[in-house]
């Protein structure tokens, strides 16, 4: 009981420091800059086609879920063991009576939430605003998104307890590996998370109009592949985490 | 009031019995990649206030940080009563204090008192009921509502303390615990940690201050290079420490007649004029300073400045060290 409570503390205690951080005015920038652009584009057109919806899909797939998704959760992700690491208050959460892996799965569980809820919701807040396309994609495409969130918060948290800058590192990894080789034709492209939620989604759009690329460039998983792949990095990415973190010494913290 | 901390030291290999209520070093060796950060060492920290002594880099931190379970050892153990440092069930004995200056700076030093009692899994009723016990004890109490981001050192000195006091344990591990503290507050809180010790509890105290440590711990621990280099009761440790080698700068006059007086001193290595200055090298300060007082009234040299050269800790443990090897 008490370390369970011990738990519920460490959890509220790290959501509310991730929410009042410099990590969420961070995410609020590419967040309304999505909403700009999606207001700017009239995606909410009363004589809307498919046109409107492929279009708005793309940007779903192509900012949304290739940059933003990654970008809001490297920065809670990261923060959240790595911010207590950086500011070298983690000495006060190692001295406790929490097992380290608990420490880990609490920062998780306390950034989990935060970021599905800004994703989710700024997701369905964006197809709201596009009118008739956006409310036939949010079903399609909301399994995806939040398959991908899960695999990029889990992913992020690894960087977290592996590396003293991973915010730097997992910046690096969100724009060159996702973003450049996760569009590289061939097998290089499946280092990147967001092949796999691409792939989902393209499958679910394609009925509705939406075109994938070529098929010899762009080689789409199958929807069952690419789902279970986003879990095993989320659950495989949290626990490798857990495990490091459980066994990891930070000689920087004092 | 408790001040002898029961100290057992020890370079030699041997079987270190445990007990409930000791801090157990067992030939503890620590790397850092190829540097040794400890070297060595065994001892057994038992209730009272025990001193850890050494310069900048002597190892205090690493075996500190080896205490508190923020270190394994590369060889040998660390064990608080009958669980290993580094495990979970040990935090619940343990109080540390760390010489960071970092915190949650946005909460008050209430709050942040009563987060960490959260987190030993007390219910919000005892928490905030501890977190008022310590912060009176820490002389907190009045000031507790401030941000920590607009304290000042002592009282985020005074507000570690408390957070490594709060959920009561019997070992607190307080690293440079007393740096940046005024006078009057050194007193109040060296005041807590021998109440503290008379409860029974087992203090090890770091710092590069001699000072300090003297008002404070019977016991210590002196180390230098990885290695416990002196140990035991204040008069032992200050005895070797006083018999020391040591370099005097004196201002006085007559200059040349004081010179020639020290070098007819058996005690007295060589003098060296340097302007109106005479360094004088002697090989035991205690009786050195004996003799010097007593040529002063005779002759009656008017002494205008006397001052160690090397008395900083460094020069200390520089020469603790040799008398070890």
């Amino acid at each position: 009981m008490r370390l369970l409570r011990a738990w519920g503390t460490l959890t509220s205690l790290s959501f509310g420091r991730l929410l009042w951080s410099s990590s969420t005015l961070m995410v609020l920038l590419p967040l309304a800059g999505c909403l700009l652009f999606v207001l700017r584009r009239h995606y909410d057109r009363p004589d809307w086609s498919t046109r409107e919806f492929r279009e708005f899909s793309e940007f779903m797939i192509l900012v949304f879920a290739s940059f933003v998704i990654p970008i809001c959760a490297l920065a809670f992700g990261t923060a959240s063991i790595g911010g207590d690491r950086e500011d070298r208050t983690l000495v006060f959460l190692l001295v406790r009576p929490i097992p380290r892996a608990m420490v880990l799965l609490a920062k998780f569980t306390a950034t989990l939430p935060l970021v599905m809820g800004l994703v989710l919701g700024s997701f369905w807040l964006y197809c709201r605003l596009a009118g008739a396309a956006g409310q036939v994609a949010f079903p399609l495409y909301l399994p995806a998104v939040t398959y991908m969130t899960l695999a990029y918060v889990g992913l992020f948290h690894l960087f977290a307890v592996s590396f003293r800058h991973a915010t730097i590192i997992a910046l690096i990894y969100a724009l060159f590996m996702e973003v450049i080789l996760g569009n590289l034709p061939g097998i290089v492209k499946r280092v990147a998370v967001n092949y796999y939620g691409r792939s989902i989604m393209y499958a679910a759009g394609e009925p509705e109009g939406l075109k994938p690329p070529p098929a010899d460039w762009f080689e789409p998983l199958s929807v069952v592949t690419a789902t279970w792949t986003l879990g095993g990095i989320a659950v495989g990415g949290i626990l490798l985490a857990a495990a490091i973190f459980a066994r990891r010494e930070y000689r920087d913290l004092t | 009031m408790q001040r002898a901390g029961h100290v057992h030291f020890s370079d030699q290999t041997h079987h270190v019995a445990e007990s409930p209520m000791l801090l157990v070093f067992d030939q503890v060796t620590k790397f850092y990649g190829p540097v040794i950060g400890v070297n060595n060492i065994t001892c057994r920290i038992g209730p009272g206030i025990t001193g850890l002594l050494g310069a900048n880099g002597a190892g205090k931190s690493t075996l500190i940080k080896l205490a508190s379970g923020q270190l394994r050892p590369s060889q040998g153990s660390v064990r608080i009563g009958d669980h290993s440092a580094w495990s979970t069930a040990s935090k619940d004995h343990l109080g540390y204090s760390p010489d960071i200056n970092s915190f949650y700076e946005e909460m008050t030093g209430r709050e942040f008192v009563y987060a960490m009692a959260r987190l030993h899994g007390f219910s919000r009723a005892e928490a905030r009921q501890r977190t008022e016990h310590v912060l009176d004890e820490v002389g907190m109490a009045e000031r507790g509502d401030r941000r920590l981001a607009g304290c000042s050192h002592g009282m985020r000195q005074r507000i570690k303390l408390a957070q490594a006091l709060v959920h009561d344990p019997w070992l607190l591990l307080l690293d440079e615990p007393l740096s940046g503290i005024d006078p009057g507050g050194r007193r109040e809180i060296n005041e807590l940690l021998f109440r503290l010790a008379g409860q029974g509890k087992t203090i090890l105290v770091s710092s590069h201050i001699l000072v300090e440590i003297e008002q404070l711990a019977h016991s210590i621990l002196v180390m230098s290079r990885g290695r416990i280099i002196a140990s035991g009761t204040l008069a032992e440790v200050r005895n070797l420490m006083q018999t020391r080698p040591l370099v005097v700068e004196i201002v006085a006059t007559p200059t040349r007649r004081l010179a020639a007086m020290l070098t007819e001193n058996p005690d007295v290595l060589g003098v060296e004029m340097r302007d109106d200055k005479l360094v004088v090298k002697t090989r035991n300060q205690q009786q050195f300073f004996e003799q010097f007082g007593e040529l002063v009234c005779e002759h009656g040299v008017d002494v205008r400045r006397i001052q160690s050269l090397d008395t900083g800790a460094d020069a200390v443990f520089d020469y603790l060290q040799q008398g070890r090897t």
